[in-house]
């Protein structure tokens, strides 16, 4: 059964890919509000990148999720790098995971906070429906 | 014509209430006094990190949410539970509850069947143990015969259960000492913020009901910040009901030590409390709640634990959608849609757990999935949607994927509301999720905090 690896396309990997054959394989998500680029591979490849990390696993629509972002980072640029969506990208970007060790190793313990104003919630939550018991 | 709705909340599983909670100091005094000994929780470790801390069960049973287990089980009593499902009194029960010791700590202690011991937390008097057997167990074979196997369970169990499975490894590294018999808390500890607000153990959530005037309750479990499509899931499985939808709504969340990768508990309660607070779901309709428990991930297994404590919080319906407490692909996505809807013979069920001698009050509500439609322009319905092609579908690791690569979820997936509060708890711990320091941290401090209270002379040496 096939597996599926999605990238998640900004507009600085759309720029990336801008005029190149890859930029139609982009495909629209929830309305449009994402836009991902997905790779298909075998179960075994699948299950090869799966055993490189910890917290990786298979969802259950067959997508290969919680791979780290550093490793995300390192697909797209296979992709850019190949001009391709077969699964010679994946089997590339795990060939070269020991060039990025420490930035997996990183994230594991920090990732940088959004700079979003949440004072609207700190406002919601000041006279809470529920009361401390 | 005879008045046919549902005028009252369902009974406790078991019949009766479990509450073990001395709330009078002077007893609580005369009740250490006759302890032997003390002994201080410690956490369960799996390769070093906290997975479960007994203390977790202690409340739960203390407080009725296990009805009508009152304690750690004795030897027949696992047997019973790992071999058909069921307490000795008939009662369906699904795991097995059990204070561990090291044979090290037990030699120390020196502590036998009749003997009382006093249970420590934070280095407070917490709770006491009426130690009525000792046994050993074999935590492996323990492990193994509580999630099931391919070959013993073909019905669901699709593969072996192995370290990557959270739940089997809290199975696996129990001590193998047992200490069974009859849990009373002491000294009730108080619940810290942000856990204080959402705490309803039943004798709280049914009186809370009968205030709102709910007779017909749904449950929705969760270990998850709500995204759009766990929404609209709770609001429609809430037409369920009797001759109208459920009165009310309760989001019940499983707050304890879980798989690094899950969001932190305390984002989890607040993103649910988030859709009422925001306007999304009325609050008069809408109940956050949590339960202590360290989840296993038992897929049917834990639909099981969760319908004992749902029931017991006075509530008539239960949500099970795919991949009910799953992780991984050991089980069937549907495999608790399929106990609930024809029972699982290998697991001891050959009908609906409803539907069995000893089995719940409580109703299931098998729900399929909702996925967000572009066309229809909703968050619609598997079972009614045909949209082949075109729709989004939900995925929990996906989302905490966007997050950890630092992409805002659009509002199709997350309420912008719900999305800060998760961003608030990340200010706070410097990390969206659970990894091995916030895990380490949160045992640390729990979600109690236990008043001071002396010890007895005697146990002072």
């Amino acid at each position: 059964m096939a597996k599926y690896f999605g990238v998640i396309i900004d507009e600085k990997r759309l720029a990336a890919i801008k005029g190149t054959p890859l930029e139609e394989k982009v495909e629209p998500i929830f309305g449009g509000a994402l836009k991902r680029l997905v790779i298909e591979v075998s179960d075994e490849l699948g299950q090869k990148v799966i055993e490189q990390f910890s917290k990786a696993r298979f969802d259950a629509r067959g997508f290969i999720e919680e791979t780290p972002a550093a490793f995300k980072r390192l697909v797209f640029k296979k992709i850019v790098e190949k001009k391709s969506l077969g699964p010679e990208v994946i089997e590339a970007a795990v060939a070269e995971i020991h060039s990025i060790k420490e930035e997996i190793a990183k994230e594991d313990r920090e990732l940088p906070v959004p700079d979003i104003d949440i004072s609207d919630v700190l406002e919601l939550q000041k006279n809470p429906v529920q009361k401390p018991a | 014509m005879p008045d046919v709705r549902i005028k009252t909340l369902p009974p406790p599983h078991g019949g009766k209430l479990v509450e073990r909670v001395v709330r009078d100091p002077e007893m609580a005094r005369k009740l250490m006094e006759k302890c032997s000994a003390v002994y201080d929780i410690k956490p369960t470790l799996f390769k070093g990190n906290p997975v479960r801390n007994v203390y977790r069960e202690i409340m739960s049973v203390c407080y009725g949410f296990f009805s009508p287990v009152e304690g750690s089980m004795t030897k027949a009593e696992l047997e019973s539970v790992l071999e058909k499902r069921r307490l000795l009194s008939g009662w369906v029960f699904p795991y097995p509850i059990l204070f561990d010791i090291s044979e090290e700590d037990f030699k120390k202690l020196k502590v036998g069947a009749g003997d009382w011991l006093l249970l420590r937390l934070k280095g407070e008097p917490f709770a006491i143990l009426e130690i009525e057997e000792v046994y050993e167990i074999v935590p492996g074979d323990v492990a193994v015969r509580t999630f099931g196997t391919p070959e013993k369970n073909p019905e669901v169990v699709k593969a072996p259960f192995d370290q990557k499975h959270t739940g089997y490894n809290i199975y696996c590294s129990l001590n193998p000492i047992i200490l069974a018999g009859k849990y009373t808390i002491i000294n009730e500890p108080k619940i810290r913020p942000p856990f204080d607000r959402f705490w309803y153990p039943p004798k709280r959530s049914r009186e809370e009901f009968e205030k709102r005037g709910w007779t017909t309750v749904i449950a929705h479990q969760t270990r998850n910040v709500p995204h759009t499509g766990h929404e609209a899931l709770m609001k429609n499985a809430a037409y369920i009901g009797d001759i109208e939808p459920s009165h009310g709504i309760v989001v019940n969340a499983i707050v304890g030590a879980k798989r690094i990768g899950d969001f932190p508990d305390e984002a989890i309660v607040e993103g649910h409390e988030m859709l009422h607070l925001a306007g999304y779901i009325k609050p008069e309709r809408h109940l956050v709640t949590f339960t202590l428990w360290d989840m296993r991930y038992g897929n049917p297994i834990e639909s099981l634990i969760h319908a004992v404590i749902r029931q017991n919080m006075g509530i008539s319906f239960h949500m099970f959608g795919r991949d009910h407490a799953a992780l991984g692909e050991y089980y069937d996505i549907y495999a608790t849609q399929i106990l609930w809807s024809k029972g699982i013979p290998s697991f001891g069920f050959d009908a609906p757990p409803y539907a069995v001698e000893g089995g719940f009050y409580i109703r299931p509500q098998n729900i399929a999935e909702f996925w967000y439609c572009p066309k229809c322009l909703e968050f619609a319905y598997s079972g009614n949607c045909n949209h082949k092609g075109i729709y989004s579908r939900y995925s929990g690791s996906f989302i905490r994927g966007l997050i950890n690569e630092g992409v805002t979820p659009p509002p199709q997936i997350y309420r912008p509301e719900v999305y800060k509060v998760v961003v608030k708890w990340w200010q706070k711990f410097g990390y969206p999720f659970n990894n091995e320091k916030y895990l380490k941290e949160r045992e640390e401090r729990l979600e109690v905090d236990l008043p001071h209270m002396e010890l007895p002379a005697h146990l002072k040496k």
